[in-house]
């Protein structure tokens, strides 16, 4: 099946660090100084891991994802820490959006058996726990709970527009 | 055993959940300069707090050296009473049968309020009238002299700390040079000793006592010790600076000094 085995999951690896480390790392939008706006692509990875794989091991690629994409943004463990908690509750997310007659056996989340609405709704979790985690961590003090509160409003929305985006790219192909 | 290995191995994803962010923790911490100087932060607060609370904590656990320091003060003081002491003048076929008549009687005393520190300072102790403590007579501690009794009440009494403008003090040195000791208001920790001849020999560090002569307190009280002399010109007289072997303004406790034979002293000087 296609988008499911271990070569098409280390190609979305390499093609999400590449996406966010080169194309998507100049992105940062802002007003007076201060950025609020930024596109992370980093749990769409974490999302598209076959319902199969056992949790920890869910838990320390996103951690691996996120290491590789810190090494490039200069800013040590907070991707990876974000990536890392993505992970995690991803099996809190899927149980909360399982269907009435539950998952299937072999399926990645695939499109075609859980429809759009529902890969809306699972993308919206991950990218949304993901900025705030994220931002937290940045912040790294509830001082600063505002800024977490504003980044997180801005970056959310259209992280989860491009997440959309790609997954509708990836599905079919890889 | 088992059931704590099922537990890992249920929950696995939680504990290498747990294991990665602790990891990603110290990599932030230490590789952030931002989140590395809020941690330092955080830190220095906590440390703090805990501090403090070590502090309260340790002022409890000193009352057991502190009450060691008065053990040893009141079995050094019970070894100079008489009963403890031999008499030997009995022994030299002397008339000196009265050699130990009581003089002073201390009466322990707290200090229980003080003025705020300014030029004139004085205190309260919580002995008065009831305990015969009578204007004139002098408070002292352990280390030092505390000051002059000015007014009683039945439980209470006022006292003029050393450190006011008015007390004067007669003291003097090992050597028998005397002067008069007072204070300017304006060094807790040092007295000017006044009206002392020039042609006395003084040296700095040499320990200045009570000389007795005001029968305030008892004669040979170590005060202080000689910080700085000063030559009056045209007066033939030397000033110097007494540096104070204790704190008059921290201590807490003292004993009342009463001089039992004050008026007899005193009456030798009526005119």
């Amino acid at each position: 099946m296609r988008g499911n085995d271990a070569i098409s999951n280390a190609l979305r690896f390499l093609l999400i660090l590449f996406l966010q480390v080169f194309l998507f790392r100049q992105v940062s939008l802002g007003l007076g100084g201060k950025e609020y706006l930024f596109i992370y692509l980093v749990p769409v990875f974490t999302a598209l891991l076959p319902l199969r794989t056992p949790r920890p091991l869910v838990v320390l690629f996103s951690f691996l994802l996120g290491i590789s994409v810190d090494l490039f943004y200069e800013t040590l463990g907070v991707h990876a820490a974000a990536a890392t908690f993505v992970g995690y509750a991803r099996q809190f997310a899927l149980g909360l959006l399982e269907p009435r007659d539950g998952y299937k056996a072999k399926s990645s989340p695939e499109g075609k058996d859980l429809g759009n609405r529902w890969w809306m709704q699972y993308l919206l979790l991950m990218v949304g726990g993901y900025c705030v985690f994220f931002f937290s961590m940045e912040a790294f003090s509830p001082v600063y709970w505002r800024d977490i509160v504003v980044k997180s409003l801005f970056t959310i929305p259209v992280s989860w527009l491009f997440c959309i985006i790609l997954v509708t790219f990836l599905r079919p192909r890889i | 055993m088992e059931r704590i290995l099922r537990i890992f191995f249920n929950n696995g994803s939680f504990f290498t959940f747990v294991g990665l962010q602790l990891l990603c923790l110290y990599l932030i911490i230490n590789y952030n300069s931002n989140q590395a100087a809020i941690a330092a932060e955080t830190w220095s607060i906590r440390s703090g707090k805990f501090k403090s609370a070590l502090t309260t904590v340790n002022g409890y656990l000193d009352l057991r050296e502190q009450n060691e320091i008065h053990r040893r003060e009141i079995a050094r003081l019970r070894s100079l009473l008489p009963e403890s002491g031999y008499n030997i003048t009995t022994e030299i076929d002397s008339i000196q049968d009265d050699s130990l008549l009581q003089r002073f009687n201390f009466l322990t005393t707290r200090i229980v309020n003080r003025s705020p520190y300014n030029p004139n300072n004085t205190l309260v102790i919580d002995r008065g009238a009831r305990f015969s403590v009578q204007p004139g007579q002098g408070v002292m501690n352990e280390s030092g002299l505390i000051g002059i009794v000015d007014r009683t009440t039945d439980r209470h009494a006022r006292v003029l700390s050393i450190l006011h403008q008015s007390t004067r003090i007669s003291a003097g040195l090992a050597n028998r040079g005397y002067g008069t000791l007072r204070w300017n208001g304006l060094d807790p920790r040092r007295m000017t000793l006044i009206d002392l001849p020039d042609y006395v020999p003084v040296a700095e560090g040499d320990t200045v006592y009570t000389t007795g002569f005001s029968n305030i307190f008892p004669t040979g009280q170590v005060i202080g010790t000689v910080e700085k002399t000063e030559r009056q010109p045209g007066a033939g007289s030397l000033n110097l600076t007494v540096l104070l072997s204790n704190d008059p303004l921290r201590a807490t406790h003292g004993y009342v000094v009463q001089d039992l034979f004050k008026e007899e002293l005193g009456s030798l000087n009526e005119n």
